[in-house]
């Protein structure tokens, strides 16, 4: 058995002695397992009585069940996994994407972790090179001012990269949000049903009338897609329906992009409201009660029943995403404690008085704090406590 | 033969020894200071200087609580330099070059006038115990030292073995016999002892030394004194500089298999940052030279320090050395270079105090505790003295924290962290080394030197006024508008080189700008009155601003933290987050309040963060 990963077939006994099962035993010698103990998996046949009296009898012999997250966190301890790539193995069992699972897999294995520690080496390196000039000046080592600048411009650029992928990030952890938006009548609870049914569903749409906003979440290209349906847009004296609309204008604003539905066989253009940069899919719908173009530039006849338009629809949605959850080129996407760190530190790097030696190592050493605290190496517990407690898992 | 009792026995009587036993007598405790040899008192066996980067700060602030250590380097002098002085003030560096045989006889004639204070030859082989820890020594010649406390400041003298190539022999300095008997004794009562090393290079003779081909070095222009005390310092010597050429690469390296260091003889673990220059060579193989200072070690002596030579290998091969650099080719040897192993006590098991925490009535200070450096150890026996006399009233210690000075960064480093090698100080140990500069060292200590009475509070108020004027001129330049008319535009360009285009104060100008204070000292209402040292403290402290209140506030979170009381039936296991070396520490110690909490070992600031916010929400932990 001390060799480790080799299975053996054994008979599982209470503390009476009774038997419980025949299971498969899997050692995990240390340091080579998940938290760097000695870890035994036991593989027992499925049934939820065998499973209980095995647990029982494991409590009745000294054992208990782990806390949330603690084995990760023991991993954490034992330096099997960073504190990044802790972070991320809690993701990747929340992952319900493609792109969900794929980023936090990234991140686990350590791709954002070695982006973070370059970036530290480089900050760290720095400070040193700072600290000796001011601790050795005497050994003739002068305030390299302009390589001191170079390299922080270095680090600053390293940190501006990352802090772009943190839109991304949020798009894939969040959803990219598309709005449906239009007069009443124009056809969107029609196209939303057909989206949803027509694309793999995460949460299926909430209960609500199309007066409030009603939600569906699809993935969409690998990527979560927050589709809303909004109320009709047209003026009203009803205060119920003026909320919808107001929600509707709002859902507008706010989503990363709009699909804006208007029958085929009206005049004119809706009013959206205050939508800036988002882009904007024009559908001209119904278009099966009016055949014939795509009507204004810029527009695409659309009909839900005959399928009509559908196609570039779908295409558009893709195009959508893929823009919004832009093109990594191999990094990791950030989280949202991620960022904070990283905009800390750049505003010290970009603040510093570096005509002086002692305030540029200032600095430099507050925003390599700042980079540390990525890692839980500043005030450790209560960033480990921060971390861990947002496990609701038992890895 | 039993001596009537002590105070306080201090065992040695280097730098660390001398500031213990002078603080305590002045404090009005009877001290007895027991040495090998009393022509060794404050004897400086490596370099022959006080001060730099680090250590001077070090050396100021001993000075602004009352030490003596700047004053006898003042006095000793012969060259004196400000390290870092194109820099800011937080990192500037006073430095002194001293005649040696003069500072051990100031020093020596110091203690020797000190009421209270007897100097006893002897080597002290044990150390009596009873049951409340230790209560004195035992000397050599059978005679016992009875004390209420007793400091060891034995230096590299426990269990000490000097190398020099191919030959080890057991020393405590060079010609100084070593202290065999005493580590064993501290070992009995419980303590760990570790094995450091540290070197020394070779002493040529001045005479032997070819000046022409040596780049002088001068003092400073206006030397700077490091004491309240001093009123004027004279540059007296110049020193030389030159460099290793390339081939002495070769002669080290066909020589290492000679070298104790490299052949495994010694096995204690070196300082990094004063390597030797076998170190040297084979860690930076890619620097073709190295500089050497020749640093004379007094005005009556021929004796040259080979400062940046520190080595250990054969007497040969030292020569070879020596004899190819530039200028040292008809070198003359007074003495070689040498290494020396020594035993030294963990210092994780001093508390902030020194006492041992486990051997009540046993202090530690200086090498002996893992420091390197004359005034490490002077600033730790003037507080092992200080404490010594203190607990005896039953006063609570001198705890000073490492955001109020150098000095309390010295002792939270050595007693709360792991420490592989010999202790030095620098600059960038300091979290708030923007506000320990030498610059502000009597505003931060001198009152409390005061109150200690050790000084007198007729200089406090002087330095007191000197302070003031600073601050009065800080607001005069904040409060004064400049505008960009025609005039001032011109006057300023003429005068400084500025080009002012918006309104603004001297401040804010100054705050932004390299600017030649003393050429714009007359056009600045009461700078032109402050000396130039203050001008340049005062000028170059406004561009720290933003740093100092960010330092400020964070300091004055950590000091509200240490009011926090902590009730008796506080329950610190319940705490979530406290690991359990700490929750074990709280409940064998049982802290009143944080501030005792925190001087705990294995107390980290995370620690004391959670335990604060656990305290401040209430008794939920009770």
């Amino acid at each position: 058995m001390d060799r480790g990963w080799r299975a053996a077939l054994v008979e599982l006994r209470d503390a009476d002695g009774i038997p419980i099962d025949q299971a498969v035993a899997l050692p995990y010698p240390a340091p080579r397992s998940y938290t760097g103990e000695d870890m035994l998996e036991l593989m027992v046949h499925g049934s939820p009585w065998i499973v209980g009296a095995t647990i029982d009898a494991l409590i009745a012999a000294g054992g208990r069940q782990a806390e949330p997250g603690e084995f990760t966190r023991r991993a954490v301890a034992n330096g099997k996994l960073d504190l990044v790539q802790a972070e991320a193995v809690n993701e990747l069992t929340a992952a319900e994407t493609a792109a969900q699972a794929r980023m936090a897999q990234a991140q686990v294995s350590g791709s954002l972790s070695r982006e973070f520690s370059g970036l530290k080496r480089a900050l760290t390196d720095l400070l040193a090179g700072l600290e000796a000039s001011l601790d050795f000046s005497h050994h003739e080592i002068p305030y390299d001012r302009r390589g001191t600048i170079a390299e922080r411009e270095r680090c600053l650029e390293q940190i501006r990269a990352l802090l772009a992928t943190a839109t991304a990030g949020r798009r894939v952890r969040e959803g990219v949000r598309v709005a449906i938006v239009g007069p009443a009548n124009s056809g969107k609870s029609t196209l939303f049903n057909t989206l949803v049914g027509r694309e793999r569903a995460i949460v299926s749409p909430h209960a609500g009338t199309t007066r409030d906003l009603v939600e569906a979440e699809l993935e969409i290209a690998g990527v979560r897609v927050v589709l809303q349906d909004t109320a009709g847009l047209e003026t009203s004296s009803d205060p119920v329906e003026l909320e919808g609309i107001r929600r509707a204008r709002g859902a507008a604003a706010e989503a990363d992009a709009v699909i804006v539905m208007w029958p085929a066989d009206r005049d004119g253009e809706p009013d959206v409201g205050e939508v800036e940069g988002q882009p904007m899919l024009r559908f001209r719908s119904k278009a099966d009660l009016e055949p014939g173009g795509d009507g204004p530039a810029g527009w695409v006849a659309l009909s839900c029943r005959t399928g009509r338009g559908m196609d570039e629809l779908g295409r558009a949605l893709e195009g959508v995403v893929s823009a919004e959850v832009v093109d990594l080129g191999g990094h990791v996407a950030i989280a949202e404690r991620h960022r904070y760190a990283l905009e800390g530190a750049k505003t010290e790097l970009e603040m510093g008085d570096f005509e002086v030696p002692e305030l540029a190592a200032e600095a430099v050493r507050t925003a390599l704090e700042s980079v540390r605290e990525l890692f839980g190496e500043v005030a450790t517990e209560e960033i480990l406590d921060r971390v861990f407690s947002s496990f609701c898992i038992g890895k | 033969m039993v001596s009537n009792g002590y105070d306080l026995v201090v065992v040695g009587a280097g730098h660390a020894g001398c500031e213990a036993a002078a603080a305590a007598a002045r404090m009005g405790a009877a001290v007895a200071v027991v040495t090998l040899d009393r022509r060794t008192i404050a004897q400086m066996p490596c370099n022959p200087a006080i001060g730099g980067i680090g250590k001077g700060h070090l050396v100021a602030e001993l000075d602004a609580l009352g030490g003596l250590q700047g004053w006898a380097a003042d006095r000793a002098g012969i060259q004196f330099k400000m390290l870092n002085a194109s820099r800011g003030p937080a990192v500037w560096g006073p430095r002194a070059q001293c005649d040696k045989a003069r500072y051990t006889e100031i020093m020596a004639r110091v203690l020797r006038g000190l009421r209270g204070l007897e100097i006893i030859e002897g080597e002290v082989v044990g150390l009596l115990t009873d049951d409340a820890g230790v209560m004195g020594v035992r000397l050599n010649d059978g005679r016992l030292l009875r004390a209420r406390t007793t400091i060891l400041t034995t230096g590299t003298f426990l269990g000490g073995v000097l190398h020099s190539g191919d030959e080890s022999r057991p020393g405590g300095r060079h010609g100084e016999r070593p202290s065999i008997g005493l580590g064993a004794e501290l070992e009995g009562l419980g303590l760990e002892l570790r094995r450091f090393k540290t070197g020394t290079p070779p002493r040529l003779k001045m005479s032997s030394l070819d000046v022409d081909q040596l780049e002088a070095q001068g003092g400073d222009e206006t030397p700077r004194p490091f004491s309240w005390r001093t009123r004027k310092v004279t540059n007296r010597i110049e020193c030389w500089v030159t460099r290793t050429p390339e081939r002495i690469q070769g002669i080290i390296k066909d020589n290492l298999h000679r070298s104790p260091l490299f052949s495994g003889v010694i096995e204690g673990v070196g300082p990094r940052y004063c390597p030797s220059i076998e170190d040297k060579i084979v860690r930076f193989p890619q620097h073709r030279e190295h500089t050497v200072f020749l640093e004379p070690e007094g005005l009556a002596t021929e004796s040259v320090y080979v400062n940046g030579l520190s080595t250990s290998l054969p007497a040969d091969v030292q020569e070879a050395v020596v004899h190819a650099v530039p200028g040292l080719s008809r070198a003359v040897f007074l003495r070689h270079g040498y290494a020396v192993e020594y035993d030294m006590v963990a210092p994780g098991q001093v508390g902030k105090d020194l006492v041992c925490r486990e051997v009540p009535g046993l202090a530690l200070a200086g090498q002996v505790l893992g420091t390197s450096g004359y005034e490490e150890a002077a600033a730790l026996g003037f507080l092992a003295g200080v404490n010594a006399v203190r607990a005896g009233r039953g006063e609570d210690p001198v705890i000073i924290g490492r955001e109020e000075a150098y000095m309390g960064v010295l002792v939270d480093d050595l007693v709360l962290r792991e420490h592989v090698e010999p202790y030095r100080m620098f600059t960038s140990r300091a979290e708030h080394r923007l506000l320990l500069g030498i610059d502000s060292a009597r505003e931060r200590l001198m009152a409390q030197g005061v109150r200690l009475g050790l000084v007198r509070e007729e200089m406090f108020h002087v330095e007191h006024g000197r302070w003031e004027d600073r601050r009065r001129v800080r607001s005069a330049l904040e409060e004064t508008r400049l505008n960009p008319d025609r005039k001032t535009k011109e006057t300023l360009r003429e005068m400084a080189g500025i080009e002012l285009k918006t309104p603004s104060s001297w401040a804010g100008l100054l705050r932004r700008q390299d600017v030649d204070v003393d050429r714009i000292a007359a056009a600045i209402p009461g700078l032109g009155e402050l000396s130039g040292e203050d001008r340049r403290i005062v000028v170059g402290l406004l561009r720290y601003d933003g740093y100092l209140a960010r330092h400020r506030r964070e300091i004055d979170r950590v000091r509200r933290l240490r009011h926090v009381e902590i009730s008796r039936s506080f329950d610190p296991s319940v705490v979530p987050g406290l690991s359990r070396e700490v929750v074990e520490q709280l409940q064998r110690n049982r802290p009143a309040t944080l501030a005792e909490a925190e001087r705990l070992p294995g107390m980290t600031p995370a620690a004391i963060a959670i335990l604060a916010g656990r305290l401040a929400r209430g008794t939920e932990g009770a």
